[in-house]
């Protein structure tokens, strides 16, 4: 009975979370170009390079890896860091405490929200943008239980880039601009060794022997790694259970966080 | 010169208020410091799975990659403040208290604010281009070095033209939040040598969405690799381009019915 409750009362959180994201169309469409042309202008880089001996991937594959990466980018989203840190700062996170509902759940829904709407608003550049290159794009290798592995990695991935941004964002306790650390820890290690700049497969080995110990390729080019069919089984289980113990122990790390700074926390703002 | 005093008073202001959040400002910073370096690892990483770009070597991309933050810096100094405060003004009417003043309204506009929050990043960039100048890459000639200024002064016209178009759009609109969004869109375009896009695309970019004239050309002036024809259309494209938009902001404000209140 409690429990079907609850489920009711995230079902309607999650409705209002897509209502209040409606409301900000012309933001979604700003993002969705934003989100596409990074991605382009390093398609367009990566074509036109002179490339290193051990380097595997052909133009086809560069423009596979580029064309998917704004869209799970755009699914892994999350962005809890900034959300949370203002929370704390304008005080709506003592509100958020008062309500019979887990505080930081809304935040998963929020992520869940605005990824599913940002996808709607993305995807017609995508087709786009894969309507050029189509016939440079090799994809008769997918099979179903690859892209059953493909949405798995993508959901892992999801949750990993949660847990570690809301690591992050829960120091906000402390902090008063996580910002830095977030950009730092989040965005340019992201951008460096999570596949954003270089597919983490094209590294030389020692560097992606570190890119695939970090939580970070899994948030990004892991699930395109799948999708390509560049990994035996093998290698995407092995993946798996990467970023499965990287969720768990930034899980722990979240909870230990919580429960001290909650104990801290004094609530400004009003 | 009057409008330039007030300006230099208008900045005066804006710094003395930043100093009042010194804590946040050193934070800005350190936040900046670390951009710039992750800027400059995403060459340093790219270089691992690639010897050179549609013929850009390694330290040449170092060359385009001082050039474009000092761009980047120049324009986040003098520019961005603006931008960012001009939604907000459009739509609690102060616009209109600004447009009765006896002041050139576009110049007040456009440089009411100064942010020095980027002044580290000209003096990495700086460091940098003289770094590459000491090594040897850059080589030290005057005609280069001539070429390299006039393009630089078109490469700061075109930004500034596209931030005169954000503005006019925020004035046509009268809502429109982040704007500087859109404006650090069209640098991610700047932060790879246009030579490495299709012909077509390429010639777009020299000439109707001139983004190859703010930081390919002036580092090519810079490495000697580029004409000084191409420096100097970019120069009258930018002159253009700086009157075409001027026009278009004095159409914006004869149309704008005033907003909020």
């Amino acid at each position: 009975m409690i429990a079907m409750f609850t489920a009711d009362g995230k079902l309607a959180v999650l409705k209002a979370y897509f209502k209040i994201i409606l409301t900000y169309r012309g933001m979604l469409l700003i993002h969705g170009i934003r989100l596409l042309l990074l991605p382009m202008v390093l398609a367009s880089a990566w074509l036109s390079i002179e490339k290193t001996a051990q380097n595997p991937y052909s133009d086809s594959d560069y423009l596979l890896y580029y064309l998917l990466v704004p869209v799970i980018m755009n699914l892994t989203d999350s962005r809890i860091v900034f959300k949370f840190s203002l929370a704390v700062k304008d005080g709506s996170l003592n509100r958020d405490l008062l309500k019979p509902f887990p505080p930081l759940m809304g935040y998963l829904l929020e992520s869940l929200a605005n990824n599913a709407m940002q996808l709607f608003y993305l995807l017609p550049f995508s087709f786009v943008f894969w309507l050029f290159v189509r016939d440079r794009i090799v994809l008769s290798h997918l099979e179903p239980s690859l892209l059953l592995y493909f949405l798995a990695a993508i959901v892992i991935g999801g949750m990993a880039r949660l847990a570690v941004s809301g690591s992050i964002a829960l120091l906000s306790f402390w902090i008063e601009d996580v910002t830095t650390l977030n950009l730092i820890l989040n965005g340019g290690i992201w951008a460096l060794l999570g596949g954003m700049i270089v597919p983490v497969a094209t590294f030389p080995d020692k560097i992606r022997y570190i890119a695939e110990l970090l939580p970070y390729r899994y948030m990004l080019s892991f699930p395109i790694e799948i999708f390509s069919g560049r990994l035996a089984p093998a290698e995407i289980w092995q993946g798996f259970a990467t970023a499965l113990g990287w969720i768990a122990i930034f899980s722990i790390i979240m909870r230990l966080i919580w429960k001290r700074g909650l104990k801290t926390y004094t609530a400004y703002g009003g | 010169m009057r409008q330039i005093a007030i300006i230099l008073n208008l900045w005066k202001a804006t710094v003395i208020q930043a100093m009042e959040y010194r804590a946040s400002f050193v934070f800005a910073i350190v936040a900046n410091f670390f951009d710039f370096v992750f800027g400059l690892l995403q060459y340093l990483v790219f270089f691992t799975a690639a010897k050179s770009i549609a013929g850009w070597e390694a330290d040449q991309m170092l060359v385009l990659y001082g050039v474009f933050m000092l761009v980047f810096a120049l324009h986040f100094i003098l520019l961005y403040p603006n931008l960012a405060a001009m939604g907000e003004m459009v739509n609690s009417g102060n616009l209109d208290l600004l447009l009765t003043k006896p002041v050139n309204a576009q110049l007040i506009v456009s440089f009411r604010r100064i942010s020095l929050e980027e002044l580290g990043s000209i003096g990495t960039a700086t460091l940098l281009l003289g770094w590459l100048l000491y090594r040897g890459v850059i080589v030290f000639d005057i005609g280069n070095f001539a070429l390299f200024g006039v393009s630089m002064v078109s490469s700061l016209l075109l930004v500034y033209c596209v931030f005169l178009l954000l503005i006019c759009l925020a004035v046509i609109m009268e809502r429109l939040d982040n704007m500087s969004q859109l404006l650090w869109s069209m640098f991610a375009l700047c932060r790879y040598p246009v030579d490495i896009y299709p012909d077509r695309i390429r010639y777009l970019f020299m000439s109707f969405l001139p983004v190859a004239f703010i930081a390919t050309i002036p580092a090519s002036a810079l490495l000697g690799r580029s004409d000084s024809a191409t420096v100097w259309q970019g120069l009258a494209l930018a002159v253009f381009a700086v009157l075409f938009c001027s026009w278009l902001w004095r159409r914006a404000i004869k149309t704008y019915t005033s907003a909020g209140g």
